[in-house]
């Protein structure tokens, strides 16, 4: 664990509403740890919580900051210190070739466009995957264009990874690669996920419920009594949550 | 999908469809081939009158539908009164506020179906070597259902695209939502053939 | 030619799943476009209609979208559809979509030889600003009662963007040529399967 006096994001009474609806409700958090696991049902709100981590949406009220920088109103610092993958590559890939994917977020931090692209391509030969630069997107696998995305994000040197369920779309090998992966990054992961087996061996979990922090503490803890309740839930089957 | 039926019952509601729209297509024509201020400006406060049967939210409705035409309008409005002609300045513009307001009118008060009826009637001559039957259906009922599936997969590409710059998005996202297009497209087809069984 | 016009499934799904592209692009103004031009990218999608899916299929997906419009779908930018568009001064442009689209296709399909960007942003500029306007302008002329070079004046200061859209158009083609080849269906060998 490391134990840094400043915590790398702090989360201080952080509201956000859409159309009336309230859908964080108050949350205040402070990430410290290296491996962070975020759980929550459906419309929980902890695809709203990563979005809002990266700035890329504004709270009602409240503020986040990402190693000091208040993310949603400095955007540049931002993408310096957070990034984020979403579900599904082809809903984030834009350029046709790895290289130019990979160079985009490189020439946004100051670098003109020729220098991002030797970077891209010297970031490419660190993960020895050299002979992709040229690549069509459309040519590689499901969980090769995980991957690029990934390395996408990483050749930025975020402080602070999240990953909103990326486990949802690919195959059962390609998930166990992309997991081992993730484990052996340096930066701070915050994994968004339902499968609680990825998370067994985090340092801490985090448990949304109603937008409200629900439980959160040792991973261990917070997914024995997760899985219990999702158990019970699935069990009863006159849809009572669904009224709510 | 929202159309722009309006939600408001009238006595128009009730109509045959077909009816409103030969309704239509006569007034308009005629409207277009008389050139005289006293029968637009007449027709003006027929429809006026039409839309004031319909109680005064219907009418809210029918002057929002109009909004649009403000600034040929106001075009109107400057070029005649430059031109010392206002009179035919505004006979003009009540041949358009006429006809725009008759022809929503009919788009207020007709169901989308009972339009796609006429249209299937109107077009079948064509489809008949054309589309196979039921094709304008199908191909009604796809884009209606992929249209807010584009629109979401085009703002997911715009949040990976602020999610990694600062500046804004460009063109570029364009191309993975055409090739989205084309993709689903694909699907779609297979679908169908899958269950059409041909 | 019974055989060649009749439209298998995969067309009526590119078809619709390019109208409904354009549709959306008419409900995001100005988010994909250049920055600093607040024009809707819905005149972009018809002619990316053309440039990729080609002169049938384009002006069949062009017309699907007209058509859903004037069946009272809020589809056209700002949320606008319904009859009084047709009849507004705004109805030639409209009406023209489709053999904007038509004119696109045509152009791009005999232009093969020329590399992709020229050829959809040539047969863009042709058919989604000259031909497009033709109709336009021939539009505001009628419903305003002006000569065709008074009507011309008023469409003047959207030409501009609508070039650069072309320009644009020329450019997402050349990338699709260029990512995916099979995807420029206007520009696949013309007996691909029939």
């Amino acid at each position: 664990m490391n134990n840094t006096n400043k915590p790398l994001a702090v989360l201080s009474n952080v509201v956000y509403r859409l159309n009336g609806q309230t859908i964080i409700d108050n949350i205040s958090l402070s990430l410290n740890e290296k491996r962070i696991g975020l759980v929550g049902c459906n419309g929980s709100g902890k695809s709203t919580l990563a979005r809002l981590i990266c700035g890329l949406v504004s709270p009602s009220s409240g503020r986040i900051l990402v190693d000091g920088a208040d993310v949603s109103k400095d955007r540049k610092s931002a993408i310096e210190k957070v990034g984020i993958i979403f579900q599904n590559p082809d809903h984030q890939i834009i350029f046709p070739t790895v290289e130019e994917e990979i160079a985009f977020g490189l020439s946004q931090t100051g670098r003109d466009d020729s220098e991002a692209r030797r970077k891209a391509r010297d970031f490419l030969n660190l993960f020895g995957k050299e002979n992709w630069a040229d690549k069509p997107v459309h040519s590689l696998s499901e969980g090769q264009k995980h991957l690029v995305c990934l390395l996408a994000v990483l050749a930025m040197k975020p402080k602070l990874i999240v990953l909103d369920e990326p486990f949802s779309g690919p195959d059962i090998p390609t998930t166990r690669r992309l997991f081992r992966y993730l484990r052996s990054l340096q930066e701070s992961v915050l994994l968004i996920t339902h499968d609680v087996a990825f998370l067994a061996d985090f340092d801490r979990v985090v448990w949304i419920e109603s937008g409200k922090v629900f439980m959160d503490g040792d991973a261990g803890l917070v997914l024995d009594e997760f899985a219990r309740t999702m158990e019970r839930r699935g069990e009863t089957d006159d849809y009572a949550d669904f009224a709510a | 999908m929202i159309t722009l039926t309006s939600p408001h019952r009238t006595r128009y509601h009730d109509l045959p469809a077909g009816f409103k729209l030969a309704s239509l297509c006569v007034l308009t024509v005629f409207l277009f081939s008389i050139d005289s201020l006293a029968v637009h400006l007449s027709a003006v406060a027929g429809i006026g009158f039409l839309y004031a049967l319909g109680g005064s939210r219907f009418v809210r409705a029918g002057v929002r539908g109009l909004l649009p035409l403000w600034p040929f309008v106001a075009v109107l409005a400057v070029w005649h009164a430059i031109t010392g002609s206002l009179i035919t300045g505004i006979g003009i513009a009540a041949k358009l506020l006429a006809a725009v307001g008759l022809a929503n009118l009919v788009t207020m008060t007709t169901r989308l179906d009972d339009i796609l009826g006429v249209v299937r009637k109107l077009t079948l001559p064509f489809f008949r070597f054309g589309i196979r039957t039921g094709g304008l259906d199908l191909a009604v009922a796809l884009v209606v259902r992929f249209t807010p599936s584009l629109l979401r997969k085009g703002q997911s590409l715009a949040t990976a695209w602020r999610a990694r710059s600062c500046k804004r998005t460009n063109w570029r996202i364009m191309v993975p939502l055409t090739l989205s297009a084309i993709d689903d497209a694909e699907r779609v087809a297979e679908a169908i053939r899958a269950r059409r069984g041909s | 030619m019974g055989a060649r016009n009749r439209f298998a499934e995969r067309d009526i799904a590119l078809i619709a799943l390019f109208a409904a592209l354009v549709a959306a692009l008419g409900l995001v103004p100005s988010l994909m476009l250049a920055s600093g031009v607040p024009i809707t990218a819905q005149s972009l999608g018809i002619m990316l209609c053309g440039t990729v899916l080609g002169s049938v299929r384009g002006f069949a997906a062009a017309g699907l979208f007209v058509l859903l419009v004037a069946m009272g779908l809020p589809l056209l930018a700002g949320g606008r559809g319904g009859l009084g568009l047709f009849v507004s001064p705004s109805a030639g442009f409209l009406i023209g979509f489709p053999v904007a689209a038509f004119s696109i296709g045509w152009i791009v399909e005999r232009a093969r030889s020329v590399n992709a960007f020229w050829a959809a942003a040539g047969g863009a500029v042709a058919g989604g600003v000259v031909v497009l306007y033709a109709f336009g302008i021939a539009g505001m002329a009628l419903s305003l009662e002006k000569s065709l070079g008074e009507a011309s004046l008023l469409a003047l200061p959207f030409i501009p963007g609508d070039i650069l859209k072309a320009i644009l158009a020329g450019f997402i083609t050349m990338s699709l040529a260029r990512m995916r080849p099979d995807s420029v269906l206007s520009r696949r060998n013309r007996h691909f399967k029939r």
